[in-house]
């Protein structure tokens, strides 16, 4: 039986972008064209930022010449039968995708490289994001064709929601029997925010277009302004030249943190670490990464620092040009510490701070003794409050914090060292296991401990022979995945207590 | 509410010779209007919110028409609404989300359809099955068999919906039993058009009242000994009368086509779907047009028998396309086969699964399964068996191409005042110990989901309290149970709280009191601060726990988390035993940003001073371990790719969304975790004296080399 068929439209959104209002702009301007045309929707629960779809289906015939005859619309979306699958968001087309709606043999897929981030990927202690490029090939390989524009931006400059780009986008599919004049007529119809969607409209029908290379560039990352240029030599020197770069930006940040003496220090400490890398013809990727985790530790998270970032102008100018987006109005920023008993004695002579820190440990103090402030730091006296942390830089390294730390640097440096030695693969994932120690208060704490029950049950019983060397690698490396997997630490036991398990010589050895 | 529902209402007010244009809950509520109702009532839920929205916003129609609306306290009072159809000639409808409004309905309903009616009733139930669905799956169908109500499944489309709505009152006198009118999800969604009429006032009505009730009649009761009798009347005079008016009136439809060994038997609603996969195997046209001759039940209960023996007549085998489970009408047609001696074999749950929903994939399967057993002389079934798989071959190897995709269910939203709440739950936890966490339906029901992963049982509208009370006395940490104030009313103070004070029972309450039944749309319910016609019902839960004998009672402002961990520490630690009420007091924040952007509006418009507040993360503070994220869940609260060099994980920032509630900062706060949070606040037509303190302390701060220096600039 041949007969003309429905073009068919899923259209992927979250809860409140518009996806209805969408539908009905599509649905208005078919009806007026004079086509059959029916949409459906799921809203229920799905509203709330949650996924969501809106299907609908235009016969491309118009009514008058159908005799009378009326067509039966389906009212849920077929697999392998969608004609324009239309997302809002990549995560979301790629959803489509996985439902089997996208097919080379039909579907034109419009959706946007935009991501909102699901709660998964959001909460991960590390890195959870989703892989962009394997969506982008998945939905390009799946489609007839794709267009994929970042709508969020466009959006955004336009002042408009993402639904009006979407159907600039899809008028400019030619994929619709709809003019761009009947979909803008459309929206003057629907009455509501007029002008905004009209925008929102124009700019995704332009660029749809012409379509522009499609994914951004990632973030450009903002390299610090040159400093010293006999440290600089130096690198050039003793570095290789993939891990230079890297080091750089150490010197460059430590500079600041400290002063020239304590970069100097950051050269000194990479030195051994260069000639293992050498000794080991790893090329140059066991100093970079060593180097880049040595710059983030030695430039650790303390009240100095913390002061030192809030009273930076750039950081006001940021946050009033883009956030506030303030022309010549009054604006003022607040900020929240609430430093504990540790973190208020990080600045003093260990002579001093441990005795107080015993003395608070015996009392209970420990982890529930906090002075919480609030800290208006746009007004003189905030100000002043955090140049005086600031300036407290030149009396960090007399500081209980700067012996515990260079104690700790020092230590995990000389198990990379002989590691190396023995099994490069083993060095580096070592290296890498310095990225548990970040944060502040809980956070910092419970990296540490993570990473201290790494080093005693993985790391040194593999240096010293106890799990084989060629499991070693492995087994520091499903650990520290395992240490990010919960904040609660099970994940960490569970393959803790699996390694130990494997671990024959030790038991023979013990 | 959520919306404004002016242009739904206009259409409402369209007559004779007009074109019905909208979504098919709206078109059910226009075609309740062309039947004549006196009053409508029901419940809130998705899909069928809108019916009761559309009709709250439609007050100058109602008065016109004498038409009473109810918005109902629950689905039980409106079921018992009905019974004004008893005794008296007016036709009312009511509508609910089922199976939960159902079974919320199912005392009323037993004690309605045992009289039976005089005037028409309807009741119009949202069936919230499949895609999209938020409660237990089951099918409503089970009621209409046990009390005798007959059952409409329009085709999803206007104009058989329409019909069936304006049929099912007559249909409802003609057998004086009530009748339910389902629509799936998408039908309540579905836009379309039909020929519309005028509307018409009930016979009796607010317009022109009853003179009083009839003669005592001892039969109009449920009440033995005529219960008895009623129970026969049932069977033996109104089931042979629905029959008849169905067949008299051609509620089903029969739809020819050549292949005439083999047939479909299927529920109105699953009709386009069907016809589309037809479509796609090449059995029909887009216009209807079918080779595989269907039979369209558009009432799926009571079946008439000669019309299934009919259809069968001459064919081999029959398939029935009835989605869940228990196959009732397999069953039934089966039943009614055997009892002619027809041998048509007859194929259903099988060929097609016996739980889910039949999606496009999943019909094109049945169906080519089907032809493939029936093997009908005409067409090569295994042809068209092996094209139909090709069709939707490649979902497997597309479901994998991307691994697990991670999951998007709905959460809070920006700035919502229940979210904090979970984050003192969580908070509260760490010190003292997980504790069982019975949740109920509500928005604060995301809270399972992650970052909060929160509940171990929900049973139901306004059961959690109720639900705790066996696991209390039998675990060692006091139990916690979350209510909103729309569960509250619905029946959680009957049910939980008044159960439990009779008991003398112990338990943490937490009421989240955010002014509206929020999930299904911002309804007013009895403690909101206005309602329908603009004044509050008054009502007040905290009063009302009072007077019930409350003792332990606290209210707490959602957003302060430290003083809310501390609340529930020492509801969860006191020594003094009974119900421990935590009030959770914070607006909608939906409903407040929309009534706080028109009046900030009004303002800057007016040149008065508007300070405004967001919240932001600064990038080089943030390490990047999200255990922010992990106690707010906000989604204005996301992760973006660092621009530090030397750092690979990606750090928080907040989005433009914020609408500045504060929460992180708390959590930040509360829970110790970083220092990178920062509340910045703009002032809008500022005054002089915003402006000269403003002017003074960027001078001083860039003499001091601060953000206003030369040096940075």
């Amino acid at each position: 039986m041949s007969a003309p068929r429905p073009i068919t439209l899923l259209i992927a959104a979250l809860g409140g972008e518009g996806g209805g209002v969408l539908s009905q702009w599509i649905v208005s301007a078919a009806a007026q064209a004079g086509f059959p045309v029916q949409s459906t929707s799921i809203p229920g629960v799905a509203q709330r930022t949650g996924a969501t779809t809106y299907y609908i289906e235009i016969l491309p015939v118009k009514m008058t010449e159908l005799g009378g005859r009326r067509p039966v619309l389906a009212l849920t979306p077929g697999v392998g039968d969608i004609d324009i699958a239309v997302a809002s968001e990549l995560l979301e087309a790629g959803r489509t995708v996985a439902g089997g709606f996208v097919t080379p043999d039909r579907t034109h897929v419009i959706a946007s490289t935009s991501r909102f981030y699901a709660m998964d990927e959001k909460i991960a202690m590390a890195d959870g994001r989703f892989d962009q490029e394997r969506l982008t090939a998945t939905i390009k390989a799946h489609a007839k064709d794709a267009l994929l524009i970042d709508m969020g931006d466009l959006a955004k400059q336009s002042g408009s929601i993402v639904n009006a780009v979407m159907l600039g986008a899809i008028a400019a599919s030619g994929r619709l029997p709809l003019t761009a004049e009947q979909c803008e007529a459309a929206i003057r119809a629907d009455g509501k925010s007029v002008e905004s969607n009209l925008r929102g409209f124009r700019a995704g029908y332009e660029a749809a277009r012409v379509p522009v290379s499609p994914a951004k560039l990632p973030e450009r990352k903002n390299n610090a302004p040159a400093t010293l240029e006999a440290l600089e030599q130096d690198v050039a020197h003793t570095i290789p030249a993939v891990a230079r770069p890297i080091v750089l930006e150490g010197v460059r940040r430590l500079v600041p943190y400290q002063n020239i003496a304590y970069a100097r220090l950051y050269l000194d400490r990479l030195a051994p670490i260069a000639e293992a890398d050498e000794a080991a013809g790893v090329q140059g990727q066991l100093v970079t990464e060593v180097a880049r985790q040595l710059a983030l530790r030695m430039s650790y998270e303390d009240v100095v620092r913390v002061a030192q970032a809030k009273i930076a102008p750039e950081r006001m100018r940021r946050i009033a040009r883009e956030e506030l987006c303030a022309k010549d109005e009054p604006y003022s920023v607040h900020d929240f510490l609430k430093p504990g008993i540790e973190e208020l004695t990080q600045l003093l002579p260990p002579s001093l701070a441990r005795p107080i820190q015993r003395y608070a440990e015996r009392k209970g103090w420990l982890g529930r003794v906090y002075f919480g402030m609030e800290i208006d730091s746009t007004s003189i006296s905030g100000y002043l409050r955090f140049l005086f942390l600031a300036k407290l830089r030149g009396i960090r390294p007399y500081g209980h914090r700067y012996v515990q730390e260079q104690e700790q640097i020092e230590a995990w440096l000389s198990l990379i060292v002989e590691a190396a030695r023995r099994a490069p693969d083993l060095a580096r994932e070592i290296a890498e296991c310095a990225r548990l120690i970040k944060g502040y208060g809980d956070t910092y704490a419970r990296g540490l401990a993570n990473y201290r029950s790494i080093e005693e049950r993985v790391i040194r019983p593999a240096l010293a022979g106890h799990i084989p060397l060629e499991r070693a690698a492995d087994a520091v490396m499903s650990a520290r995945t395992a240490a990010l997997v919960d904040p609660e630490g099970e994940s960490l036991a569970k393959c803790l207590a699996g390694i130990e398990e494997q671990a024959p010589l030790r038991v023979a050895a013990e | 509410m959520e919306r404004s529902f002016k242009k739904e209402v206009e259409a409402l007010k369209l007559g004779d010779g007009d074109t019905f244009r909208g979504e098919g809950i709206l078109a059910v509520t226009k075609a309740l209007l062309q039947s004549g109702v006196s009053y409508v009532g029901g419940y809130q839920g998705a899909p069928v919110s809108h019916l009761l929205d559309v009709l709250v916003d439609a007050e100058d129609i109602l008065s016109e028409l004498g038409v009473h609306v109810e918005t109902c306290s629950n689905e039980a009072s409106a079921a018992a609404m009905l019974g004004a159809s008893i005794n008296y000639p007016l036709r009312g409808a009511v509508t609910w989300k089922s199976i939960v409004g159902t079974n919320v309905a199912a005392d009323a309903l037993s004690y309605l359809a045992s009289p039976g009616m005089v005037g028409g009733a309807m009741i119009i139930l949202g069936e919230d099955y499949g895609e999209g669905a938020s409660v237990a799956q089951e099918r409503s169908y089970a009621y209409a068999l046990k009390s005798s109500m007959w059952l409409l499944d329009p085709r999803p489309d206007l104009p058989t919906i329409v019909r069936m709505v304006e049929k099912g009152f007559e249909l409802s006198e003609a057998s004086h039993a009530p009748v339910m009118l389902e629509l799936r999800i998408r039908a309540c969604h579905v836009t379309g058009e039909f020929a519309a009429k005028t509307n018409r006032r009930g016979e009796k009505s607010g317009l022109d009242k009853l003179a009083g009730p009839p003669r005592f009649d001892y039969g109009r009761l449920a009440h033995p000994p005529v219960i008895f009798n009623q129970e026969r009347l049932k069977v033996e005079e109104r089931l042979p009368a629905a029959r008849a008016f169905i067949r008299e009136h051609k509620l089903n439809e029969t739809i020819d086509g050549d292949l005439s060994e083999v047939g479909i038997i299927v529920m109105g609603g699953l009709t386009n779907s069907v016809l589309r996969a037809l479509e796609r195997m090449g059995l029909a046209d887009v216009f209807g047009a079918l080779r595989v001759p269907v039979l369209v039940l558009n009432v799926v209960y009571p079946l008439v028998p000669e019309e299934i023996t009919g259809f069968c007549a001459g064919k081999r085998a029959v398939l029935v396309v009835e989605e869940g489970f228990p196959d009732y009408v397999e069953q039934a047609v089966n039943v009614e086969l055997r009892r002619v001696d027809m041998p048509t074999k007859v194929y259903g749950k099988g060929p097609l699964p016996k739980a889910g929903e039949y999606a496009s994939d999943v019909l094109l399967e049945g169906l080519a399964a089907f032809l493939q057993a029936a093997r009908p002389n005409g067409i090569d079934a295994d042809t068209i068996a092996e094209k139909t798989r090709g069709l939707i071959a490649h979902k497997a190897k597309a479901a994998t191409a991307l691994r697990t995709l991670p999951p998007r269910p709905p959460s809070f939203c920006t700035g919502c005042p229940e979210r904090p709440v979970f984050s003192a739950i969580k908070l509260m936890q760490r010190e003292i110990g997980p504790t069982h966490i019975s949740a109920d339906i509500g928005c604060h029901s995301f809270a399972t989901f992650a970052p909060f992963s929160l509940g171990n049982s929900i049973l139901g509208y306004g059961m959690s309290l109720a639900s705790a009370a066996a696991v209390g006395p039998n675990m060692e940490r006091r139990p916690i149970a979350v209510m909103g104030d729309g569960g509250f009313w619905h029946n959680g103070l009957i049910t939980g709280v008044a159960s439990n004070l009779f008991n003398k029972g112990d338990g943490v309450l937490v009421v989240m009191q955010n002014g509206y039944t929020s999930a299904t749309g911002q309804q007013y319910m009895p403690s909101s601060k206005s309602g329908r016609d603009g004044t509050a019902a008054g009502m007040n839960i905290e009063q009302t726990l009072r007077s019930m004998g409350v003792k332990w009672l606290r209210t707490v402002r959602t957003y302060g988390v430290a003083k809310m961990v501390a609340t529930l520490k020492e509801a969860m630690r006191t020594a003094e035993r009974g119900l421990k009420v935590i009030i959770a007091d914070g607006e909608c924040q939906l409903a407040r940003q929309r009534r706080l952007r028109a009046e900030e509006a009004v303002k800057l418009e007016r040149g008065e001073r508007v300070a405004r507040a967001r919240y932001g993360v600064d990038e080089e503070i943030c390490t990047g371990d999200h255990s922010c994220i992990r106690l707010s869940g906000c989604p204005s609260l996301t992760v973006k790719p660092s621009s530090d060099p030397l750092r690979t994980d990606p750090v928080t920032t907040v989005v433009e969304t914020c609408v500045g509630c504060g929460l992180c900062g708390e959590v930040a706060h509360a829970a110790v975790l970083c220092p990178s949070f920062y509340r910045a606040e703009i002032v809008r037509n500022a005054t002089a004296w915003d402006r000269a303190l403003f002017r003074l302390r960027r001078t001083v701060i860039g003499w001091l080399g601060g953000y206003n220096s030369k040096a940075a600039a």
